[in-house]
């Protein structure tokens, strides 16, 4: 456990750690970062750990979709970046029932990974399936598109048509908008706007409900941070390692980096706070 | 360790707690030591309880209800209002007076407006595994865990309409579909990526408002209600 205060901006963090796919398939699709993300839940379903892993799927332009992926190949077409949020609760729990999985870990962002690390500690409702969640995995995040008002923004400026767009990345400070084999970068300060509102007013930039969070920093280009945040999760990072699935180094001096992206999100809620509330 | 001494009383529930505390009571006896009245003790033996757990709504009409919640406060240093009803008044809310079987009963308030409450825990009914974890949590000292329960023990109404009001209406809604799954009536429905009530079926649990990611985030950073 390294030296943070359970209440700070970060959450409880058991270890840093980075980490990147041995599987050169993985590597290869990878769309973040390392594909850590990919080959934990490749080892966590081929090894039995769970029995389904429910994450989004983005299907066209910036629209998503629940999707239960049970091997390796289903969470491929799954992996990359979300960049509108998909009102999977609903949908995920009728996935869940009908598929009848009993281990099931998550993808999700930290607003979602709240939800459900609520509904596993206090299952308030009869119909609540906390127990069937064994891991979530929360992406790092500094919000999600209101993507109708993005697209229409994109169509009308640069006349960009949602099908056209095949892949967004965020870079340093813009974002690169890949669509008919040419590149669009847009300046943050520029799509900030067309944020969800609740998103400029959420704190958590990590996920601190999650049992494990997973993101990338800027100086370790092709790695993938992933904290665990519980000896359940430390434990299954380790032994992926130890399978083969993970490549893993110690990461705790990317915390700073790590805590300095959570302040400006914390920051930008405030200041959002004061003129929204 | 010495058993947690709790004293359960119920003061007009529909018997939906209590009976979600009954079924959790085999996996939460290693602990917590329950006066409870269906299970043939003397309820009230004792002058001081860890714990006094309340379920039901206080009708402001019975003023010997409103004495005996009183009394109870001073029993303990740790009161628990189980339930919807005694955390924020939910179903008893419609109660107008001039309805059978009590006509005479004419307004019931959450156990917060009588007395000071330590942990609300909404839902109608709360399940047994949740009073197992909380009483989990409790033991374990774990005040991060239990931060929210104690937020709404401060709150005397949260329903549907407040999340409406809240985090639809102000814009603050992310469209997660959170509410839509939590709401034991099916009386939240997303249109167009929002939350949408049905008035007549909400039953003001406050479920929906609780398992909100925003508004619960909001409420454990200090937000207030």
């Amino acid at each position: 456990m390294i030296g943070l205060a359970s209440d700070n901006l970060l959450g409880t963090v058991f270890g840093v750690y980075l980490a990147r796919a041995k599987d050169e398939e993985i590597r290869r699709r990878k769309v973040a970062s390392g594909g850590a993300v990919t080959a934990l839940l490749t080892y966590a379903l081929e090894k039995g750990i769970v029995d389904g892993v429910v994450a989004a799927k983005r299907t066209k332009g910036l629209e998503g979709q629940a999707v239960v992926a049970h091997n390796k190949k289903e969470l491929l077409e799954a992996a990359g970046n979300k960049w509108s949020i998909v009102p999977f609760a609903t949908r995920m729990k009728a996935k869940i029932e009908e598929e009848n999985l009993k281990k099931v870990a998550l993808v999700c962002l930290p607003c979602q990974a709240q939800f459900f690390a609520q509904m596993r500690d206090f299952p308030l409702l009869e119909s609540d399936f906390g127990e069937r969640i064994k891991y979530i995995v929360s992406l790092f995040c500094m919000g999600t598109f209101a993507f109708n008002a993005f697209l229409n923004y994109l169509r009308m400026k640069y006349n960009i048509k949602a099908e056209q767009i095949r892949d967004i990345h965020l870079k340093k400070d813009f974002l690169e908008i890949v669509y008919n084999g040419t590149k669009l970068d847009l300046p943050i300060e520029e799509v900030y706007s067309y944020l969800q509102t609740g998103c400029l007013v959420c704190t958590d930039y990590t996920g601190i409900w999650s049992d494990i969070s997973a993101g990338f920093v800027e100086s370790e280009p092709g790695w993938t941070v992933l904290m665990a945040r519980n000896p359940k999760a430390e434990e299954l990072i380790k032994s992926a390692e130890k399978e083969g699935y993970l490549e893993l180094k110690e990461g705790s001096h990317v915390v700073g980096e790590i805590l300095k992206k959570a302040r400006e999100k914390l920051a930008r809620a405030q200041q959002n706070m004061s003129y929204l509330l | 360790m010495e058993k947690l001494k709790v004293l359960h009383v119920d003061i007009g529930s529909c018997e939906g707690c209590n009976v979600s505390i009954l079924r959790a009571l085999p996996k939460i006896q290693e602990f917590v030591d329950l006066d409870m009245k269906y299970l043939a003790k003397k309820t009230c033996a004792r002058d001081k309880y860890d714990m006094v757990i309340i379920t039901g709504g206080v009708c402001m009409n019975e003023p010997h209800i409103i004495e005996k919640v009183k009394s109870l406060r001073e029993k303990t240093s740790t009161i628990v209002a189980f339930g919807s009803c005694a955390t924020f008044g939910g179903i008893l809310r419609f109660c107008r007076g001039g309805q059978e079987p009590r006509p005479d009963h004419r307004n019931f308030q959450p156990i917060n407006s009588v007395v000071k409450v330590d942990y609300s825990i909404p839902g109608c009914p709360p399940t047994p595994q949740m009073v197992q974890s909380f009483f989990k949590f409790f033991v374990a000292g774990d005040k991060k865990r239990l931060k929210l329960f104690k937020v709404y023990a401060d709150i005397k109404k949260l329903s549907g309409f407040d999340l409406i009001d809240d985090i639809v209406l102000t814009g603050l809604c992310i469209g997660c579909g959170a509410c839509e799954l939590s709401c034991p009536t099916q009386a939240i429905e997303m249109i167009d990526r929002r939350p949408n009530l049905i008035a007549e079926k909400c039953i003001r649990c406050g479920t929906c408002y609780v398992r909100c990611p925003r508004a619960s985030q909001m409420l454990s950073m200090g937000g207030r209600k």
